[in-house]
């Protein structure tokens, strides 16, 4: 981080984050979702300083730590507020950064500066951090607690996780690729597979000890709020999706549209969805846990509750760790252009929905339903290239077949 | 004329076995009559049966049977209602149109708010809860009175008590007294409404001041209620009080667009009759005090505080009471400008915004007082319209005064199951204008959960001011508002104002749609898993594709070419 370029970025960034932004970035439902926005989290601290239990009503669902944070330790104002979103920026940016070298196993790399440009400008990055969604945040510990991992010290990465669990429980998806990085190394194995290298039994102790923090965390948030109502309002809202704000995601507008009595029905089948590929990628990716991290990233960005553009954001910036996988990318121009084409649908067609007036609802339901289709293909994209990439290039006449 | 002798004898000798059997029940009826300074004419009913020495039923006792209930006077399906679900204080009002105070004063009865307004206190009790009695009272009364106070449910039921204080003493039962209160902004009171309060009347509207009562005429004025109060007057007994407000428009149904009115011009009727039960039958007359000269035909029966007063009962004749203006022409309307309003505080709530997403409520407040005013201010809003209570700004003339407001109690909502309660109390400096800002969140719904017409969008019910502290020289100058002690019952009440209604529109998904996004999106999850799982599940093999390069290779071909390498 002493390298002048990287200070510039960091001076554009905070530049970028004192800039006026439009209004309408404040209530933005594809940059904030209701359990990450900024006005909810300040609603939720207003209350709690004025002695109303925030967690008695609907509209907050942070969790209690980024409520006792904010309400004590850091206040929000307009002056803070945007350093500590850049700040936990650039904390995953270096966290990024240090996982690649990790990955590379050298000290410095020629495109350490790409791989922090790439996370600080990515524009589904940047855009939900200028909003001040606390998804920012998510993902700065996502990095930090892959980054503990990929050092080996499972202790820090297991306790940032649990954190991370604590603000948003999809996450917990990433446990055991987390729990196995842990206990291996994070160097590139796509090439060479292998069975996996250490033995999975010594992923159970740090289980336990994960199960701990959680339960610590846990404990000092009911103490906190002065009771449990905290689990319902803030766990609860991802398995029983009470609100039902737009957001680019695929649930909001299912559950919207969903008859009554199929409701918990469905919301089973999606819950148990997300869980089913956890074990598949790790045992089809056990040779490179990282790898494994990146594509369960790539299916919440995806199929999460309650997404926000960070998500994906998230995934295509860590895109920049797996350079081997490049030329074996499916079909990376469709995907791209179907990216495209879904970032501009959406913003216009929310607009044209819920501000001009002259659209419905289908219209961004549509649009999302194109981002879902862009996201799933750029996952499809890495799944490919991440099996692939073993087989290395091809001479003329021979071509890769699935059996 | 025969039969009309026949007739007063036979209700002369029904009024006195009805007297013989209600001498513990009391009826009074009174009318009162304001012509207002805009041309238009205020007319309050008021129909109170007291039932002597009664006291509401203790909750505690709701599993013992109740005493027998023998009324003669006292509506009885309302008294049942009373009595199965132990209410001691009930208020019930429906509403036509939006009452101005600027141009109209205060109303003689304070539940002005536009729709459906029931408040009850009722003694809790460890048998059946208060919300499961609240449940009943609401349910039966919908049905007493054929309105919708069925969907006054838990997502519109608050306890705002510091707003809503019983009128009437509480009996000293085993536990507290509990208040709900819900409102309903988008019921229509009318005809359907009114048969049914009439026939809880001992007269119905075939005598006395109720035959006054024409539905045509009604529901034809530019605002229109009728109320229920009950209460419990711990030295009297029950007391249950019909209303009805209506404001007319002389001036419109006039020819020549005169003031002039008469009970037969407005109401297309005259008193015929007493009712015979009735204790005390009372036409009031607010005399104007304005510069031109007027009649009033025929001669009162007294006249205090330009107040004329009829007694129905005492006249044979059909009561016809006319106020003229003999020598003014076509009324000329006050310039508003000019006069000063007759509330102590006038009070405008907008909802501002094009979003269906979010909005901002605006409150402007104006202190019509020489002197500092408090005002408690309510708003009992459901959750189709969320707080952001951090942005609540206060401003008195562009600079922030957020001083002036202080929050007493916030309950947020829950969406789908409870609204928002919010109390607060407002400051009003002298003679200005506050102004409140406040971010509001449009929440979105289920689409099982939207109106028929839901393009048309929620009514959000009134908010409530009720002024009560007045600065230092307030004895002086607090001469502009009107006297509140004109109403029978004698009781100052505090003075609520209700602010308009709001109209939300909230984003609405396709109804037409179900079937389809089932389809749609699990089409794309479906595709996303099975094209995950085709990669992950099978192996990836090199096979030789096109020509090959010898036929000894062809040979070789026959064997399975493909070499698995990944896994």
């Amino acid at each position: 981080m002493d390298d002048p370029s990287l200070l510039a970025l960091v001076a554009v960034r905070v530049a970028l984050a004192f800039a006026p932004v439009p209004e309408t970035f404040k209530y933005d439902q594809q940059l904030s979702s209701p359990l990450t926005a900024y006005s909810r989290l300040r609603e939720g601290i207003y209350l709690f300083d004025h002695g109303v239990d925030p967690y008695s009503g609907g509209s907050f669902r942070h969790s209690p730590l980024l409520l006792s944070l904010f309400s004590t330790a850091l206040p929000l104002t307009r002056y803070t507020s945007p350093v500590l979103w850049t700040a936990a920026d650039v904390l995953a940016a270096w966290a990024l950064a240090r996982i690649w070298r990790l990955r590379t196993g050298a000290k410095y790399t020629k495109r350490d500066k790409q791989v922090i440009a790439l996370y600080l400008f990515n524009p589904y990055i940047l855009l939900p951090s200028l909003a001040l969604s606390t998804s920012s945040i998510e993902n700065s510990l996502t990095l930090l607690s892959l980054m503990f991992a990929s050092r080996g010290r499972a202790s820090a990465s297991l306790f940032v996780f649990a954190i991370l669990i604590h603000i948003s429980l999809p996450s917990l998806l990433l446990l055991v690729p987390i729990l196995l990085l842990s206990i291996s190394r994070p160097v590139s194995s796509l090439t060479v597979p292998h069975p996996f290298a250490g033995d999975p039994k010594g992923a159970l102790p740090l289980l336990g000890e994960f199960l701990g923090y959680t339960a610590l965390l846990s404990f000092a948030s009911t103490l906190v709020c002065g009771n449990w109502s905290w689990i319902e309002k803030t766990w609860g809202a991802f398995i029983t999706l009470p609100d039902l704000t737009p957001n680019p995601g695929l649930w909001w507008y299912f559950f919207t549209e969903m008859f009554d009595h199929f409701r918990p029905f469905f919301l089973l089948v999606f819950t148990v969805h997300l869980l089913i590929y956890i074990a598949p990628i790790c045992i089809k990716f056990q040779h490179d846990m990282l790898y494994a991290v990146f594509l369960l990233v790539g299916i919440l960005a995806v199929f999460k509750p309650y997404p926000t553009l960070s998500d994906p954001g998230l995934f295509i910036s860590m895109f920049s760790l797996f350079p081997e996988t490049y030329p074996y990318l499916r079909h990376p121009i469709v995907t791209g252009l179907i990216h495209l084409h879904a970032s501009l649908l959406l913003p216009l067609f929310n607009s044209l929905w819920l501000r001009q007036g002259t659209g419905n609802a289908n219209f961004f339901y549509a649009s999302t339903l194109v981002f879902g289709m862009g996201n799933g293909a750029a996952l499809l994209d890495a799944v490919w290239a991440g099996l692939r990439v073993a087989i290395g290039k091809l001479d003329d006449g021979y071509e890769v077949v699935q059996e | 004329m025969r039969w009309n002798i026949c007739s007063k004898t036979s209700l002369l000798l029904a009024f006195h076995v009805a007297t013989a059997f209600a001498l513990h029940e009391q009826f009074d009826e009174d009318l009162h009559l304001r012509p207002l300074r805009d041309g238009k004419l205020l007319s309050r009913f008021s129909f109170t049966t007291l039932l002597k020495g009664a006291t509401p039923r203790d909750p505690q006792l709701l599993s013992v049977d109740d005493e027998a209930q023998h009324y003669t006077l006292f509506p009885l399906a309302l008294g049942q209602v009373l009595r199965e679900h132990a209410v001691t204080e009930l208020h019930l009002s429906l509403n036509a149109g939006r009452w101005n105070y600027e141009a109209w004063g205060y109303p003689d009865e304070p539940g002005v708010g536009t729709g459906a307004e029931l408040w009850a206190w009722m003694g809790d009790s460890t048998q059946t809860s208060v919300d499961q009695r609240w449940q009943g009272l609401r349910n039966a009364l919908a049905g007493l009175f054929c309105a919708s106070l069925g969907h006054l449910d838990e997502q519109r039921t608050t306890s705002p008590s510091l707003t809503f204080q019983p009128e009437g003493s509480l009996p000293n039962f085993t536990y507290p007294h509990r208040l709900r209160h819900a409102t309903l902004p988008s019921e229509h009171v009318c005809t359907e409404n009114l048969t049914p309060f009439l026939k809880l009347l001992p007269c119905k509207s075939l005598s006395g001041i109720a035959s006054l009562l024409n539905p045509h005429r009604m529901f034809d004025a530019d605002w229109h209620g009728l109320g229920v109060h009950v209460r419990y007057r711990e030295d009297a007994g029950v007391e249950v009080r019909l209303t009805f407000q209506a404001v007319f428009d002389p001036v419109r149904s006039s020819n020549d667009r005169r003031r002039d009115w008469s009970l037969r011009s407005t109401f297309d009727r005259s008193i015929e009759r007493a009712c015979p039960v009735a204790h005390s039958s009372k036409v009031r007359v607010e005399l104007p005090h304005g510069p031109s000269p007027y009649s009033i035909t025929p001669e009162p029966t007294g006249i205090s505080d330009s107040v004329a007063t009829y007694a129905v009962d005492a006249s044979d004749e059909a009561l016809d009471v006319a106020l003229r203006w003999p020598t003014e022409g076509s009324f000329e309307y006050p310039n508003t400008s000019k006069v000063p309003p007759l509330t102590d505080v006038s009070v405008r709530r907008t909802l501002k915004g094009t979003s269906q997403a979010e909005a901002q409520l605006t409150l402007v407040i104006t202190n019509n007082l020489p002197v500092q005013v408090s005002t408690g201010y309510l708003e009992t809003m459901p959750w189709h319209l969320q707080f952001y209570l951090h942005t609540l700004k206060a401003s008195v003339n562009g600079a922030a005064r957020d001083d002036l407001v202080s929050i007493l109690s916030y309950m947020p909502p829950v969406p789908h199951s409870r609204p928002a309660l919010l109390q607060a109390v407002l400051t009003l400096p002298p003679s200005s204008t506050l102004h409140l800002t406040m971010d509001v969140l449009k929440p979105f719904l289920r689409y099982t959960e939207h109106q028929p017409d839901a393009q048309r969008g929620w009514d959000l019910p009134p908010a409530v001011l009720v002024p009560f502290a007045f600065g230092e020289t307030a004895s002086q100058n607090h001469t502009v508002s009107q006297p509140a002690g004109t109403i029978q019952g004698s009781l100052v009440r505090p003075r609520r104002i209700y602010t308009s209604i709001l109209l939300v529109d909230l984003a609405t998904p396709d109804f037409s749609m179900p079937y389809n996004v089932i389809i749609l999106s699990c089409t794309l999850i479906a595709l996303l898993f099975g094209s995950v799982f085709n990669c992950l599940t099978r192996k990836i093999a090199i096979a030789r594709v096109g020509p090959t390069p010898t036929s000894a290779a062809r040979q070789e071909d026959h064997t399975p070419a493909p070499e698995p390498q990944a896994q």
